[in-house]
């Protein structure tokens, strides 16, 4: 070890670092690639004795085929379950029950499927065998024993996401227990034994109650992104729709398992009390001998231009809200870095124009943010979503949004205006290095949307580029009747 | 310090031959780990000319500051025909212009600096918090010390905050849990100010003179603390400090109204709001403890075994081994200034309701019944203890919490015993607690959803009161 370096660490563990110029985040990240394909990105802090770790896998819903809908999240809930070794106290002796209640489940499911014309006495007796199936089954779980590992360890935020875009795996522990994360995730990766499946799908069935029918700002949301797409499996909910979570089965989730999680789909950042040098080698040895999968296929989909403007009403027993939405191209595309700097002259802050203009000026509105959603690797949509004020009406607010973006297309934006984006970008990238969670996140995010984390110090470069005449051309390309999305809540019995 | 030069260079040592000799993977679940000492992090603790106390910590890994003025304020002091006031106070203070500064001007010049400074007023604390890049620090500040101490309470901004709470109102019924929320939190605090919620007779009652006379009577030097932590030059920051809070004599002494502690009548009430959903909200619960009882240890272990994990009782049953629910947990929110509550929630499918609403309170009795498990406690324990350096992990939150345990009036040492005190707590400990704080019998439950789908009649599970959802609208 390299002696000098050494004691730089350790008075600054003390006394916290002192350096004389805060070390950018391009100096601080060290890269590392396995021969598999598993990149490992790494940031050194030594704040606090704690270590954030994130495994980001570069496959999310927009990767699922329409049989598979909701198998993405199902299977990151799955994948919680344990392996064949962790999570059970007789995996030999389960395996059989697990096949079995396969089978009874798939049957199930083909009967229930014939909606009407199904047996009803088949159906009971089925749903008895599974019961009954599954009793047997959970007297060989040990439940949750990854959850049980990590928090006895002092682990906390273990958690999972999934979104349209990749699915992320994440944990903080002290510093000295890093080897149980390369331990259980190896493990994982390799090893995983979706048991418990069917039970867990009514846990995503709640999730998806709780998340999406029964919040109705959340419903109008799915269904605004969904009429937005024609084509692209962007416009599928993560969480996929009720009958399709219906009808996922382990032997599904388990194809997609094997097809997408691998070395070389995954990126892994590790932030925190660590040494980088032997972090890598830690990380060689748990996760070098994996075999890598197949290179991902990118989405062949693409959404056909929109011709015309698609409304979308939702009665609900709820206030009215209103989402207005534009195609646009996707992250890194040269537009997007235009959008960038419109999202934030429209949406960002006490001095965006909505917010001047709509609840201090004219009060159309409470509530007014812009954003692009619903994922980033493909082409997507920029977003303005409002709450009107009573008795100011949807109609109201949509006309205004409209004004502010015309004004856009016809007058040139202040220099002062990009200055203080660039200002606050300046700002966030100092900030965003302040926690070993937010870093990993950011690292592992961009890693995989972008194809490096480097778009994070390369960004504001980019964005300063982006000149006044810029901004009118994008607005005035994508600003269009012909390319817009109109959802909004109607109050159920009102008369609006 | 050169000792602990010396004990850090032996721990990492030791990190690098244990990877080095074993070359084997190991196994999680009987895997060693080398030693690692954790010191909580100290923070200074520093008195302004004016004698406001004031909790340091420099740290330069970020060219960034960050402060938060606590103040002894809170939503508790309102009036309840003013139920709001102190929201609006809160809001108003920063949007409306202070210190000869307007309101636009303000903002640009702060967003201009990538600088932010807001105010906000909560059940028993006002914070003004702000947060700068180390290089626009002084001009923040300035505007940070006239937001704090003469904010203007632009009339147009006040009607605009009124306007939005309005709003609001008009809004609080839309999602469910929000309903439950709300409705779960008045059942336990009725009859004291903890349990007061804004109307639109409240609100619209507010004047500009009850937003100047609220803020005089509470926010003065001699009523808040300060903690600052990140880039800073500790002289120059004393000096910058002490000019912008500098002594002032106030005509009165700071008179802080007496709020009584709310009372638990221990009376049972099932309350259902009904909304046309496919999925319940359920909450139960009553009043708990405060941080002075010596029992919130045991409770906090209490907490994670019943309801405070994933492998908690609640969790395990409802979610891990039924399927009946996403979300369900319970929670004791231990009250710093009043007693505070113990709340059980979980949504589930209509057609549940019933059987869910049954299990969560025979796992909540169960506590009552029979002592945890000798493998509960020790893992509630080894987790307590192992994860307590992650409350530590910035700047801002070590010097943020040395402030909070000074304002709530936590006793010296607190910290420092915290790990030992949670060690101490036994299995019959758990069981005495249990008995003395969760009383189902007892419990206020909420229900929101479509009863005409429910498993069993809602009738069956005690005496309904309905709730009104339509109360709070107003005509257009």
């Amino acid at each position: 070890m390299n002696m000098k370096r050494f004691l730089f660490l350790t008075v600054a563990f003390i006394l916290f670092s002192t350096p004389l110029h805060a070390a950018t985040l391009e100096e601080k990240v060290v890269e590392h690639t396995l021969k598999n394909g598993m990149k490992l990105l790494m940031v050194e802090r030594h704040t606090s004795p704690t270590v954030s770790a994130w495994i980001r896998f570069r496959v999310g819903s927009v990767d699922e085929r329409s049989d598979e809908r909701g198998i993405a999240h199902l299977l990151e809930h799955m994948l919680f379950k344990g392996t064949t070794t962790l999570g059970t106290k007789d995996f030999a002796a389960e395996k059989p029950l697990l096949d079995s209640i396969e089978v009874t489940a798939q049957a199930l499911m083909g009967e229930k499927a014939k909606r009407e014309k199904s047996d009803s006495a088949k159906i009971a007796e089925l749903e008895k065998q599974l019961a009954k199936l599954e009793a047997d089954a959970s007297k060989y779980v040990i439940k949750d024993e990854f959850f049980e590992l990590y928090s006895k360890n002092g682990g906390t935020g273990y958690n999972a996401f999934t979104s349209r875009d990749g699915t992320t795996y994440l944990i903080s522990l002290p510093a000295n227990k890093l080897e149980l994360w390369a331990a259980i995730e190896s493990d994982r990766l390799q090893n995983a034994v979706l048991r418990e499946f069917y039970t867990e799908r009514s846990v995503v069935m709640e999730e998806r109650r709780r998340s999406y029918d029964a919040d109705p700002e959340s419903k109008l949301w799915e269904t605004f992104v969904a009429a937005s797409f024609l084509t692209h499996p962007y416009g599928q909910p993560t969480i996929g729709w009720m009958s399709d979570i219906e009808n996922l089965t382990r032997s599904k989730a388990e194809q997609f398992f094997h097809n997408y999680y691998a070395p070389n789909n995954a990126i892994v950042a590790i932030v925190g009390d660590i040494n980088t040098k032997e972090t890598i080698a830690l990380v060689e040895r748990y996760f070098g001998m994996i075999k890598p999968g197949k290179e991902m296929p990118p989405v062949t989909a693409l959404e056909p231009k929109q011709s015309g403007e698609r409304r979308i009403e939702m009665v609900a027993e709820a206030e009215p809200t209103v989402m207005i939405g534009f195609h646009k191209p996707g992250i890194t595309t040269p537009d997007d870095y235009v959008f960038d700097v419109i999202t934030m002259i429209l949406g960002s802050g006490r001095t965006s124009r909505f917010y001047k203009k709509l609840v201090i000026e004219t009060q159309l509105a409470t509530e007014i943010g812009a954003f692009d959603a619903p994922g980033n690797r493909y082409p997507n949509l920029f977003v303005v979503s409002a709450n009107p004020r009573a008795p100011h009406t949807v109609k109201e607010v949509e006309e205004a949004v409209l004004t502010e973006l015309d004004l856009l297309k016809m007058a040139p934006v202040a220099e002062r205006d990009l200055q203080r984006i660039l200002n606050k970008i300046e700002y966030e990238e100092a900030r965003r290095m302040g926690t070993n969670g937010g870093l990993a996140r950011n690292l592992t995010e961009f890693e995989a949307t972008t194809g490096s984390w480097r778009y994070m110090t390369e960004n504001r470069a980019k964005i300063a580029k982006v000149t006044p005449a810029d901004i009118q051309r994008v607005a005035s390309t994508y600003f269009t009747r012909e390319n817009r999305t109109v959802g909004f809540i109607t109050k159920k019995g009102g008369d609006k | 310090m050169s000792r602990f030069l010396l004990l850090l260079f032996f721990l990492v040592s030791a990190v690098s031959s244990l990877y080095a000799a074993d070359q084997q993977l190991a196994n999680p679940r009987t895997m060693k780990f080398p030693a690692l000492t954790f010191h909580i992090p100290k923070a200074e603790r520093v008195l302004l000319d004016c004698g406001m106390p004031v909790y340091l910590l420099r740290d330069s890994e970020l060219p960034i500051i960050n402060m938060t003025a606590m103040i002894r304020v809170g939503s508790v002091y309102e009036p309840a025909a003013k139920s709001g006031l102190s929201g609006i106070v809160g809001s108003v203070m920063r949007s409306g212009g202070a210190g000869g500064v307007a309101s636009e001007k303000m903002d640009d010049e702060l967003e201009f600096m990538a600088s932010s400074v807001e105010s906000g007023i909560g059940s028993d604390m006002g914070t003004v918090s702000l947060t700068s890049l180390k290089k626009n620090f002084s001009r923040t500040l300035q505007i940070f010390g006239d937001v704090l101490l003469r904010p203007e309470f632009s009339a147009k901004r006040l009607e605009i905050a009124r306007q939005h709470a309005v709003e609001g109102l008009r809004r609080q019924n839309d999602d469910p849990k929000e309903i439950a929320g709300r409705e779960i939190s008045r059942a336990i605090y009725a009859g004291h100010p903890l349990g007061n919620v804004a109307t639109f007779d409240s609100v619209r009652s507010i004047t500009r003179q009850d937003l100047l006379d609220f803020h005089r009577r509470y926010y003065r030097l001699d009523n808040m603390i300060l903690a600052v932590s990140g880039d800073f030059e500790r002289t120059a920051l004393l000096k910058e400090l002490n000019e912008v809070f500098r002594p002032v004599k106030y005509e009165a002494a700071l008179l802080l109204p007496n709020i009584p502690q709310p009372k638990e009548l221990l009376q049972g009430a099932l309350l259902y709001g009904k909304k046309e959903v496919n999925q319940t909200v359920i909450r139960m619960g009553h009043l708990g403890l405060t941080k002075d009882s010596p029992d919130i240890y045991a409770v906090r272990l209490l907490d994670y075994i019943l309801g405070g994990s994933f492998t908690s009782r609640l969790t395990m049953e409802i979610r891990t081994n039924q399927g009946l629910a996403y979300s369900v947990g319970s929670h004791f929110d231990i009250g710093r200034r009043f007693t505070g509550s113990f709340v059980a929630e979980t949504e589930t499918k209509a057609e549940s309701t019933g059987k869910t609403i049954k299990l969560m309170k025979n796992i909540i009795a169960g506590l009552t019944k029979e002592p945890v498990s000798d493998d509960e406690i020790s893992t509630a324990r080894d987790y307590m203890i192992n994860s307590f350096m992650f409350g530590f992990t910035t700047p801002a939150s070590i010097v943020t919490q040395r402030a909070r345990l000074e304002y709530y009036g936590y006793p010296d040492g607190y910290l420092e015993q915290y790990r030992d005190n949670i060690a101490k707590v036994t299995r019959g400990d758990i069981l005495t607690i249990a008995r003395k704080y969760l009383h189902p019998d007892a419990f206020k439950i909420v229900v929101i959803g479509d009863a005409a789908k429910f498993d069993l009649p809602l009738e069956s599970l005690g005496k309904v009161r309905e709730l009104d959802l339509k109360l709070n609208i107003p005509k257009p």
